[in-house]
């Protein structure tokens, strides 16, 4: 079996894959990095959003090998200890999950369309942004108040430094 | 360190976890030697198995075993069963189709599981299942639910004669076929409630563990009622004694329904356990969730109000056909009868009622209860026949509800229910100054001027929830009863923790429930963990559902809060040497009435447990007390959401501009995770409007099996909700609490569909309605209403 | 669920030479995108097995195909089912029409098919293209397998 190896949330990693293991059953079964959730199978809800190299990737559409020497980040890369990210901030502030299963793909997500948009986003904005992100649970109503929000406190350079 | 109260949008306990990445769904548990299950499901809708040949799949690389029907029956593993017995119009008993967790002869649905094979790896798993020989005698599918009691059809099951579960009523029919004949106008609809796809972004996933040294089992399952599940797994299905048999249930990712009924995939991961000797771990993939998971509504109905001279309802008439799927799920035969005909009188007084259901088998998922269950199919039935008769005799909707609205509590309806209490002109008249009723027709002049259609519709829903009293509910055919209980731990220290039988999947009982601790004993919220989800630990307890946690649950914590202070108060007088009659416990310290002697709760604890004070021969040492709470009632609340919304009729896109959400739930614990609920449930009934179909096409295959066929509600789907609250204290729970979590999922479709009727100017809209659907009825459209 | 498909070549070689390698498992072998077994197991019957990407889901069918309605050289049924294991189910026939025409030969071909399982669940919208394509593949395949047949 081919070794992959690659840097997850800033720990150089290594191992012997099975070549149609993807990212997301890497994450999860060799590193045991249960954070990134499986919702589906089709490439449409976004709960195992993770970044690949700075950019927010679908991990059950990419294989383990194709991240060789990336660098990604996941749930659990965020923030610093005790030192909550201002986006996971946001989420707990303003109610944006329920059952937490979609949640660390959409926080994921949210950091990503920050990275893209900026810190001030109109609602469209959002809403249109989320389009790859299924939650079942909040209406999005509240995710959307989160984002929106959690965009606006990564602007704050003090917090900020508790980024990825 | 402050004290939370009963009121106050405390943000949630459990959310760090989360955020984290640290929850513990089932999926993250990663069992040591586990072994990994893959089902082999039926790609036909109706076969006879023939022929099963696994002997090749044995052989191949990693199976540990392949399982079948047959093996069940070697170990005497029971059928899956159906809790609600319903009996007939005849007064037999329902029929109920034997379901196996594993096919013997027949398979009845696509999806139907044919074989278990367990495997080192998923993969090996799967790739063993392709080697599997099974040889089919196909049978013709029993595909659409209105043909499906013909005598052409082929029978799901042989034994039950014409497809039919069981035909039920309630009502009085001869009271109101006598107020239609004397009506002055009948407004009557033919309605297709449509058939959903719950899908809870987890997956359901199930671990089975057999422990040889001391013969007993371990079922990490994503279930919202793991007692529930011991109970039916050991007394019905036969895995293991009860003592014999720990369900855990830990982090679940959403329910709405599907995951209280005990299924195929859990059973036989317990079972398997034991047979290859080592755990066996399952998790559905979405596909399998979609062929799999319980469905939701599916009911095709006729519907027909009678009104007097002065639009006052005199009588409703509803005949239903409910689609149960190819098997009787654990509550499905509940969902079409008394959780769906009792509440037909809506808020509404309507003098004379009667329902008639026809409970159908078809060879399709089994359809069970799904957010609302039967509430929202009876909110549908009587809010589309409201705005529908409003406008046939031409009066405005809302005056017309105005005018029927029940003002007299308690109120008997004519289907078992007396409502409590409620004011339902209030939610009305706020959601109408929220929503700006009064500027609609200048909106509707303005979309007009673009070339839009722009519709308002109401729906004043009512839900009976909480469940009823055990005595009602066992009266009416439940095969449990439906109390909650819960268990106050206090520690030396004064930190607390409360076991409760319900169980969290996303509703927050760990903020909720703490909270009340926190009120009520003056701690801070900070000291209180709440237990859950493991039947080792909570003795026992009937789950989350039907909105019941709140009235039920919490009342269960506040009886155990009650004896827990009672006992305290006996303690402490010993500690302050005073009466015990003069004691008096607030803000978590116990005080001399009268005086400036107090003690602190902690410090209570603290001696009930070094137990130096007081004579032990009259007061046990200690600080822990349990209760079982049974409700007196079903808790009704109500209220009115209107949707407005704007269709575009060159594309028959809908898009809805305002949602208004006006509640009566009593009194709210926890105003944020409240209106997040109700958030979270009005997406589910918008995506139904206006999304969600699950469809079976003529051969029984199912055709909108995944996310890119079965449109979920996505971010851009849906506005932001304009919330707000009334309050009619609950009588029937020592909270005042009625219960708010199926609320936006019962109000909303009529909400829209009275909205894109009003829009399009034509009642006969279906379900939901895409844009296609939209787009043609617009263009046959010749003067739609708001071109008026 | 259910998938209909009709359409027609042209054939630059005489109706009976198009007859002829409509009924020559090696011929038909060669053409069938993905097959890689046809025995002939009776006069009129084959034994299959073939390699099917529809969509996300890909296996190998395995099953039987059956010539009925032998009406030489003016065309045929050709039936079959496929299990495709875990995949799912395809099943269905083709009446297969010739008729002489200025170039050589018209195929006429109208296809009535069914298919079950992940296949339906997961590629039905993808199906009907699919099976346009395969088709396509095939006498595209069996076109110049007739010719080069021909002029050798």
């Amino acid at each position: 079996m081919p070794i992959v190896t690659m840097t997850v949330n800033g720990r150089p990693v290594s191992a012997d894959v099975d070549p149609r293991t993807l990212l997301v059953q890497f994450l999860r079964e060799n590193l045991m990095l249960t954070g990134t959730h499986v919702g589906c199978d089709t490439s449409q809800c976004g709960a195992c959003t993770v970044h690949l190299d700075g950019h927010a990737v679908k991990a059950c559409t990419v294989l383990a090998l194709q991240a060789e020497g990336g660098a990604v980040v996941t749930i659990e890369g965020l923030g610093a200890p005790g030192l909550l990210h201002p986006m996971q901030e946001a989420f707990r502030e303003h109610h944006g999950l329920q059952c937490g299963f979609c949640t660390p793909g959409m926080i994921m997500a949210a950091i990503d369309i920050v990275n893209r948009h900026g810190n001030e986003l109109a609602e469209h904005t959002v809403r249109e942004e989320l389009e790859g992100n299924i939650c079942r649970c909040t209406g999005y109503h509240n995710i959307v108040r989160a984002i929106t929000e959690g965009a606006r406190a990564m602007a704050a350079p003090v917090l900020n430094r508790a980024a990825e | 360190m402050t004290v939370t109260r009963i009121g106050e949008a405390v943000r949630r306990k459990e959310d760090h976890r989360f955020i984290t990445g640290k929850g513990q769904y089932t999926d993250d548990i990663f069992r040591p030697r586990q072994t990994h299950a893959y089902f082999l499901r039926s790609p036909h809708a109706h076969a006879r198995i023939r022929r099963l040949d696994t002997a090749e799949a044995a052989a191949m690389p990693g199976v540990v075993g392949i399982l079948t029907g047959k093996d069940l029956a070697e170990d005497k593993i029971g059928d899956l069963i159906c809790g609600w017995m319903i009996h007939d119009i005849h007064g037999q008993p329902m029929k109920m189709g034997s379901h196996p967790a594993l096919a013997k002869e027949k398979v009845r649905y696509v999806g139907d599981h044919v074989a278990v094979v367990i495997a080192e790896r998923l993969d090996q798993a799967r790739d063993a299942a392709e080697a599997i020989e099974v040889d089919y005698e196909v049978l013709p599918a029993v595909a659409d639910l209105a043909t499906a009691t013909d005598a052409t059809a082929a029978l799901v099951h042989d034994e039950i004669a014409g497809n039919l579960a069981f035909e039920w009523h309630l009502g009085h029919k001869a009271m109101t076929d006598h107020a239609f004949e004397r009506a002055h106008h009948v407004t009557r609809l033919d309605i297709v409630n449509n058939r959903l796809v719950p899908n809870p972004m987890e997956p359901r996933a199930a671990i089975g563990e057999y422990d040889s040294g001391n013969d007993s089992f371990t079922l990490w399952t994503t279930s919202q009622n793991p007692h529930v599940a011991r109970l039916v797994l050991s007394a019905f299905v036969g895995i293991a004694p009860e003592h014999k048999l720990r369900v855990i249930a830990p982090d679940v990712g959403g329910g709405f329904g599907s995951k209280i009924f005990i299924y195929a995939e859990e059973t036989v991961c317990a079972w398997a356990s034991k047979r290859v000797g080592r755990p066996v771990k399952w998790t559905s993939d979405r596909s399998e969730a979609f062929l799999s998971d319980a469905h939701g509504r599916d009911h095709i109905t006729t519907a027909e109000l009678a009104l007097d001279e002065r639009g006052k309802i005199t009588a409703l008439r509803v005949k239903t056909r409910a689609n149960m799927g190819a098997y009787l799920s654990t509550f499905a035969s509940s969902i079409p009868t008394y959780l769906y005909a009792t509440l037909l009188s809506g808020q509404y007084d309507i003098p004379a009622i009667h329902a008639a259901v026809e409970a159908v088998y078809t060879t399709t998922a089994p359809v069970d209860a799904y957010r609302g269950a039967g509430r929202p199919e009876a909110t549908f039935v009587v809010e589309r026949l409201a705005e529908a008769a409003a406008r046939e005799i031409g009066m405005d909707p809302a005056d017309f509800r105005k005018k029927n609205f029940i003002r007299k509590f308690p109120h008997q309806t004519p289907v078992i229910m007396t409502y409590d209490i409620g004011n339902y002109r209030a939610s009305l008249d706020k959601a109408m100054e929220i929503a700006d009723v009064k500027g609609f027709n200048r909106r509707r002049r303005q979309s007009a001027r673009e070339g839009k259609l722009r519709g308002l519709g109401y729906s004043c829903y009512i839900e009976a929830c909480g469940i009823a009293p055990s005595q009602a509910v066992g009266s009416l055919g439940a095969g449990v009863g439906l109390w909650e209980s819960a268990e106050v731990r206090v520690n030396p220290t004064g930190n607390v923790e409360v076991l409760t039988g319900s169980h969290s999947h996303g509703q927050g009982h760990e903020t909720t429930f703490a909270q009340l601790v926190s009120d009520r004993l003056g701690i801070p919220i900070e000291q209180v963990t709440v237990v859950h989800g493991d039947t080792d630990k909570v003795q026992f307890g009937m789950g989350t559902y039907g909105s019941r946690s709140g009235a039920v649950g919490m009342s269960a914590i506040v009886k155990a809060l009650d004896k827990v202070e009672a006992k305290a108060k006996k303690i402490a007088s010993h500690l302050l040497e005073a009466a015990e009659a003069d004691i008096e416990f607030k803000d978590g310290k116990f005080s001399v009435a009268g005086t400036d002697r107090s003690i602190d709760f902690a410090s209570v604890a603290l001696n009930a447990y070094v137990a130096h004070k007081f004579p032990t021969s009259e007061i046990e040492p200690g600080l822990k007390e349990g209760a079982f709470y049974d409700p007196v009632n079903f808790t009704f609340p109500a209220g009115t959401h209107i949707c407005e919304l704007e269709i575009d009729p060159a594309t028959g896109r809908t898009t809805i501009c305002n949602w208004t959400a006006v509640d009566d739930f009593g009194v709210v614990i926890n105003p944020m995770i409240v209106e997040g609920q109700v958030h979270g449930g009005i997406a589910q009934g918008v995506g139904q409007a206006l999304l969600e179909g699950a469809a079976y096409d003529r051969d029984g295959q199912l055709v909108t099996g995944s996310f890119m066929d079965y449109a979920m509600p996505r971010a851009d789907d849906l506005p932001s909700f304009k919330m707000g609250f009334t309050e009619t204290k609950c009588p029937s729970n020592p909270l005042g609490i009625k219960g708010c979590g199926e609320a936006g999922a019962i109000a909303a479709p009529a909400a829209v569909m009275n909205a894109i009727t009003d829009a399009l100017g034509t009642e006969a809209v279906p379900m939901p309605a895409t844009p296609q659907t939209v787009w043609k009825i617009a263009r046959t459209r010749a003067a739609p209403r708001a071109a008026e | 669920m259910a998938l209909e498909l009709t359409g027609s070549y042209e054939l630059p070689v005489p109706r009976e030479a198009v007859w002829e390698a409509l009924n020559d498992p090696e011929m038909l072998k060669r053409c069938i995108p993905g097959c890689e077994e046809l025995e002939k197991t009776s006069d009129n019957g084959f034994r299959a097995s073939a390699v099917a990407k529809i969509g996300p889901v890909k296996a190998r069918f395995k099953g039987s195909v059956e010539l009925t309605d032998l009406d030489p050289p003016a065309g045929y049924r050709i039936a079959g089912q496929g299990d495709g294991g875990i995949a799912g189910f395809a099943k269905g026939g083709a009446v297969v029409k010739l008729e002489p025409s200025e170039a050589g030969t018209t195929l006429h071909y109208s296809v009535d098919a069914q298919i079950g399982g992940k296949l339906a669940q997961l590629g039905q919208r993808l199906v009907a293209g699919t099976a346009k394509k395969l088709a396509d593949q095939f006498f595209e395949a069996f076109a110049k397998a007739v010719t080069e047949k021909a002029a050798a």
